[in-house]
């Protein structure tokens, strides 16, 4: 009876104990090794899911987060990483793990790994010191990825201008109030949560407010989660403030508050949605809302004939980049871009060359904007059935304007 | 020939009404919003045909508009900014 109870426990134990080791990453299906920023976690997360369940293609995401500009030298210098690789199990293998489960971990055999593919969440030229491009590496623009400043909810603050977070972050509090010029209610040094100078988020930032990122006052955290406790936790709420990716504010927004911003020259601030409770990106899609990047994904190329080293990054990242993928998928990529707080390259309507740069208009090949919007909020657009637009195109049930 | 000079001056008045300029509201040249301009509503100024950096950020929206009055105390007089330390 007591080995019988005992043998009940082991088996009861035995899924828990088979999670906590970490698998082989050889032995899963397609294993493609990545670094992201940490602004895409939930991008691997409900993207590498999916990928699991690809029927026609399964594919696993092993993936680790870093700062963009660490990830590019990662790649360019192939160094053999040696990290806790995360990826997501299948339906099959856990059908009960969401997208705020966590992930799990694997270790390749040797216990170190090269890089597949990287993600740049800005453009490449703005990271410094980084080595010459490598002959192998090939470059795919993304979906776009805004960034805000966000406050926490007990703070009365509705938008900041250019030259205010010029001030605050350039100069810091401390300064300003030596020089007379503060500007409320940021009047605390400490209550500036930033990044360091190798994240996108500080990154894109600095270069929409004209600072060096090297030099941004205020608490410099390396992952957005600590931004988020910072504020959340913060002793002078109404003097708090920090940079986040869109998405990671959208996941917060019940204890923060987006800042709308008025750019250089801009006559009013304006959220990156269209009002502070939509989730459209619509002042990011026109261009009312400025702070943005692309998203850029590298993978390895044979230099003389310019294929794929490993087809497979190529599927995974057209996929990301709303190409249609050879075998069909059986899930819709851009809804997950969607979901996850990411604007697809076919719902812009304008675009820059480098970070805060100017913006130019931008006409993408086909459009999904009525998709994108039925997905993220609601959409004013005509629903169709296939070739019954009167205006525009029929796409995927929506008359698109081309 | 005093109805057609009358006619000529109708048709050139009607034809700059018409042209692509008035469809476009030029700015005042200030960077501050308009005290009047109530967020969500008619744009003072605002941009209905935009192509330049400056006319597609104040382009005409439907879109929340915030205003913010004011300026820094250490913003310069023409509106540049000093050189962060």
């Amino acid at each position: 009876m007591r080995s019988l109870a005992l043998f009940a426990l082991i088996a009861a134990l035995a899924p828990r104990v088979a999670h906590a080791v970490p698998a082989d990453c050889s032995t899963l299906p397609n294993p493609i090794y990545m670094e992201v920023g940490d602004t895409q976690l939930n991008l691997m997360k409900q993207l590498g899911r999916a990928l699991r369940n690809n029927t026609a293609k399964p594919v696993t995401l092993v993936f680790v987060t870093n700062g963009s500009c660490t990830n590019i030298g990662d790649f360019y210098n192939q160094t053999a990483l040696s990290v806790t690789w995360q990826y997501i199990p299948s339906s099959t293998e856990d059908p009960n793990w969401t997208s705020s489960s966590a992930t799990l971990s694997c270790v390749p055999p040797g216990g170190t790994h090269t890089l597949d593919i990287a993600n740049s969440a800005l453009f490449i030229a703005s990271c410094a010191n980084e080595p010459a491009v490598p002959d192998f590496a090939q470059f795919t623009n993304g979906p776009i990825q805004a960034y805000v400043l966000a406050v926490p909810k007990a703070s009365s603050a509705v938008a900041i201008t250019f030259e205010q977070a010029y001030f605050v972050f350039g100069f810091g509090p401390t300064i300003l109030a030596s020089m007379s010029g503060s500007i409320a209610p940021w009047l605390i040094e400490n209550e500036l949560q930033v990044r360091t100078n190798t994240k996108s988020t500080q990154l894109t930032w600095a270069a929409n407010i004209s600072v060096d990122p090297t030099k941004m006052h205020g608490i410099a955290n390396s992952g957005s989660p600590a931004v988020v406790t910072g504020l959340q936790n913060s002793q002078n709420p109404s003097a708090a403030i920090g940079i986040l990716g869109a998405e990671v504010y959208d996941a917060t927004r019940a204890t923060l508050t987006e800042l709308a911003f008025r750019a250089h020259g801009q006559y009013f601030a304006y959220w990156a949605d269209s009002n502070a409770t939509s989730r459209d990106k619509k002042n990011v899609r026109d261009g009312h809302y400025t702070v943005w990047s692309p998203t850029v994904w590298m993978n390895k190329i044979d230099p003389s004939s310019h294929q794929p080293v490993t087809p497979d990054t190529q599927y995974v990242i057209d996929m990301i980049a709303g190409k249609e993928v050879t075998p069909a998928a059986n899930f819709d990529a851009n809804v997950i871009v969607a979901n996850v707080g990411l604007v697809p390259d076919c719902a812009m309507r304008v675009t820059r060359s480098f970070d805060g740069g100017p913006l130019s208009l931008y006409k993408p090949s086909e459009s999904c904007t009525c998709k994108f919007e039925s997905i993220v909020d609601t959409t004013s657009c005509e629903s169709c059935s296939s070739g019954t637009c009167a205006t525009g195109t029929c796409r995927s049930g929506y008359c698109e304007e081309f | 020939m005093r109805s057609l000079s009358i006619f000529t001056a109708l048709l050139l008045a009607f034809a700059t009404g018409c042209s692509d300029d008035a469809a476009v509201k030029h700015d005042a040249g200030v960077h501050d919003a308009p005290a009047d301009a109530a967020p969500g509503g008619p744009d003072a100024s605002c941009f209905t045909d935009p192509h330049t950096n400056n006319e597609i950020i104040n382009a005409c929206t439907t879109a929340q508009k915030v205003p913010v009055p004011g300026r820094p105390p250490l913003q310069l007089p023409d509106g540049g900014l000093p050189a962060a330390p």
